[in-house]
């Protein structure tokens, strides 16, 4: 016979779970006696938590019988697990962000994507920046960010050296020289995200076409190409006399973005959004980006390179697509992506934003600049892509141009898209 | 006799659901799985048979992953033990100068391995570092290194940060095997004239060795598995010279979205701490006395 205090503790347990599930689905009841849905938005910008809370804040006053639930992962592999788990219980990730290149394309085989060709939410933004997100013709991810995978470097710096930003090689080459003669680290280099940027700005005007490293994947370009060769020599002429800093492959991106906030170095692999984390740790800097041109002034096809990411989409299996539509077309409101823009930083795709902070307006001046689709995200092979990057990685660890270049084909060779 | 065997079962079958439950499905599950193309993200997939297993013997990374997982290994094994040992002998009379030692020696054990892995990696900076700051400071310059950066370095350098986080706490096994060792044996080789060495190797010895299987089982399971120290110091890099066989797994599973390729690595990572453990099992079982 049971005892009546455990009868009761059953009863407790049993109201709980019943309570628990009914919330699980995402429904429960709304003050006005209506459906109160909740949708999860899922990302990886952890920095931007406070924004965004404000922005969730304003949506459900707004929109009173939707809750929206924010779930951030860390970026890279972090993201991509947590994601991953959220998407194949069907539940949980209503509002989701992915980058362009591999998530992209492994998320639209696995059908995440609801298609949101024609939906009204598209016309709040620049129609040339939402092209990653489409496939087939069809829009399946919004970009909402632009980013400018460009080198940040200090204006500040720079002028009172007398130096002007170079338009060519031998000037890139001139300025790292004088920088050193005068005791300053030219390029601060972190072997974990410099890499994967500064590749993209050495290949730009050396590749033969705008789509080349897409090309690697199936064969038809290979890391022995002459242009990629070149591309691999320009940065070890850059690593033998010096110019990066000491010790790259130990040191991670925070510590040279660290360095280069003490102003010990000129130079950071990095890009754009690397500018509103140095304004903080270091006010006192004016900034500006600044790309290798790896040729002549007139042979220099592109003066740096962007990607839109951060691209939103909304889950095929959301039981509250209507509800995600909706705060999709809330973050793409002039004046709350203006909100989330000035707050962290971040140039955006979406139009008639008005930015306000000093790095936005440097940033949104690159916006008329030629600049080439961040060439590393076209390839939609993440195994290629890493193989790329690693180049650049073994050039800092003392390697020789052919070493690094058969290594690498031989990577690529191995991982080829079937 | 049959309602005997009945209650028998009857005792048996819990424990035998949630095992099945939560290791014997799970194994069958994985290896299964490791013969599909299962890329993680749908529920489709394919059948490739024993094609991951051909793929991973020809991959120069999972080559790579195997060797430093075996470097790692054993030098975390040898310096774990010995050191363990050693503190254990030093501090295993129950005095109240001992229990503040084991007890500094314990703490690394309770912060977790992230956290280490991020205060290491500051000590281990070369830029601005603490560890090249103290030789630079001490006018030993030419010592100084990237750490971290230097491929011949890297693994051994984390290897020293594994065993700094778990010595002390291996060495708590180690204490509690010495202080079971009866004293009137060590009482006996004083008067037979033993010197300390051979009180050490005759009796301390043979009768340690229960906690020595302990000991080397799970420091070589641990160090086989370590995977939290190398995704927070270096991922694995640089040029995969970090990655050990869970680092592997987890970049194919969660980079690269081969689920399938990732856990046919993981069910050789299996079979060799199996075979390894089994080994050591003989090993130390051959050296145990019982009185």
């Amino acid at each position: 016979m049971m005892k009546r205090g455990s009868g009761f503790a059953l009863s407790i347990m049993l109201l709980s779970a019943l309570t628990l599930s009914a919330c699980s689905n995402g429904e429960g009841a709304a003050d006005g006696g209506g459906k109160k849905q909740t949708i999860n938005f899922v990302h990886w910008r952890g920095e931007d938590t406070e924004t965004f809370n404000s922005i969730i804040s304003k949506f459900e006053q707004e929109n009173p019988s939707i809750n929206v639930d924010m779930t951030v992962f860390s970026s890279g592999d972090p993201y991509n697990n947590g994601l991953q788990a959220m998407l194949l219980s069907g539940e949980g990730a209503d509002v989701f962000v992915s980058t362009p290149g591999s998530l992209f394309s492994t998320l639209l085989k696995s059908n995440a994507f609801e298609d949101l060709s024609g939906t009204p939410l598209l016309n709040s933004f620049s129609p040339d920046l939402i092209k990653s997100g489409q496939s087939d013709g069809k829009q399946y991810a919004i970009p909402y960010q632009l980013v400018y995978n460009v080198p940040v470097y200090n204006k500040t710096m720079l002028d009172k050296l007398g130096i002007q930003p170079p338009k060519d090689w031998d000037g890139f080459l001139a300025m790292c020289q004088k920088l050193k003669d005068e005791g300053i680290t030219p390029i601060l280099y972190g072997y974990d995200v410099s890499p994967g940027q500064l590749i993209n700005t050495l290949v730009m005007n050396l590749m033969p076409e705008d789509d080349s490293f897409n090309k690697f994947q199936t064969g038809e370009v290979k890391a022995t190409d002459p242009w990629f060769a070149e591309a691999l020599t320009r940065f070890k002429e850059l690593v033998d006399k010096g110019y990066i800093l000491k010790n790259a492959s130990g040191t991670k991106y925070e510590g040279a973005l660290s360095l280069f906030a003490q102003q010990k170095g000129a130079i950071l692999a990095s890009g754009s959004y690397s500018m509103a984390t140095i304004a903080k740790q270091n006010p006192a800097i004016e900034l500006g980006l600044l790309a290798p041109i790896t040729t002549s002034g007139s042979d220099a096809k592109y003066e740096g390179v962007h990607t839109t990411t951060f691209m939103l989409a909304v889950n095929a299996k959301s039981k509250h697509k209507e509800a995600a539509v909706q705060f999709a077309e809330f973050l793409a409101k002039p004046d709350i992506a203006a909100e989330y823009a000035n707050a962290t930083g971040q140039l955006l795709t979406v139009k008639d934003v008005k930015y306000d902070s000093k790095e936005l307006i440097i940033q949104s001046e690159w916006m008329s600049k030629k600049t080439v689709f961040q060439p590393r995200l076209i390839n939609t092979n993440k195994k290629i892509e890493t193989a790329l990057n690693e180049s650049l990685n073994m050039i800092v660890g003392g390697a020789s141009v052919e070493k690094t270049i058969s290594t690498t084909q031989a990577e690529i060779d191995r991982n080829l898209t079937k | 006799m049959k309602t005997r065997n009945g209650t028998l079962w009857l005792f048996i079958i819990p424990g035998l659901i949630l095992y099945s439950f939560f290791f014997i499905i799970p194994a069958v599950s994985s290896l299964l799985l490791s013969l599909t193309n299962w890329d993680g993200m749908t529920y489709q997939f394919d059948w490739v048979g024993l094609k991951h297993y051909g793929d991973l013997a020809r991959d120069p990374v999972f080559g790579k992953a195997l060797g430093n997982n075996v470097k790692f290994s054993l030098t975390v094994i040898i310096f774990q033990f010995g050191l363990s040992l050693f503190f254990a002998i030093l501090v295993m009379k129950n005095t109240k100068l001992n229990v503040v030692y084991r007890t500094i020696f314990f703490f690394p054990t309770v912060v977790s391995s992230v956290s280490i892995g991020f205060i290491w990696m500051f000590v281990y900076d070369p830029n601005i570092g603490s560890l090249n700051l103290l030789l630079n400071s001490l006018g030993l310059e030419s010592l100084a290194r990237s750490w971290l950066g230097e491929p011949s370095l890297a693994i051994y350098s984390i290897a020293f940060v594994q065993f700094w986080g778990h010595t002390g706490q291996v060495m708590i096994i180690f204490i509690a095997g010495l202080q079971s060792i009866p004293k009137d044996l060590y009482e006996v080789a004083n008067i037979e004239g033993a010197s300390r060495w051979n009180a050490f190797r005759y009796v301390t010895w043979p009768l340690l060795a229960p906690s020595a299987t302990i000991v080397l089982a799970y420091t070589t399971i641990q160090s086989f598995k370590s995977f939290d120290l190398i995704i927070a110091m270096t991922d694995g890099g640089p040029n995969y010279a970090s990655e050990i066989l869970s680092t592997f797994m987890y970049h194919q599973a969660f980079t690269y979205f081969s689920f399938g390729y990732a856990t046919a690595a993981a069910v050789v990572l299996m079979l060799i701490i199996m075979v390894v453990t089994y080994f050591q099992f003989r090993l130390l079982k051959a050296d145990r006395v019982v009185y």
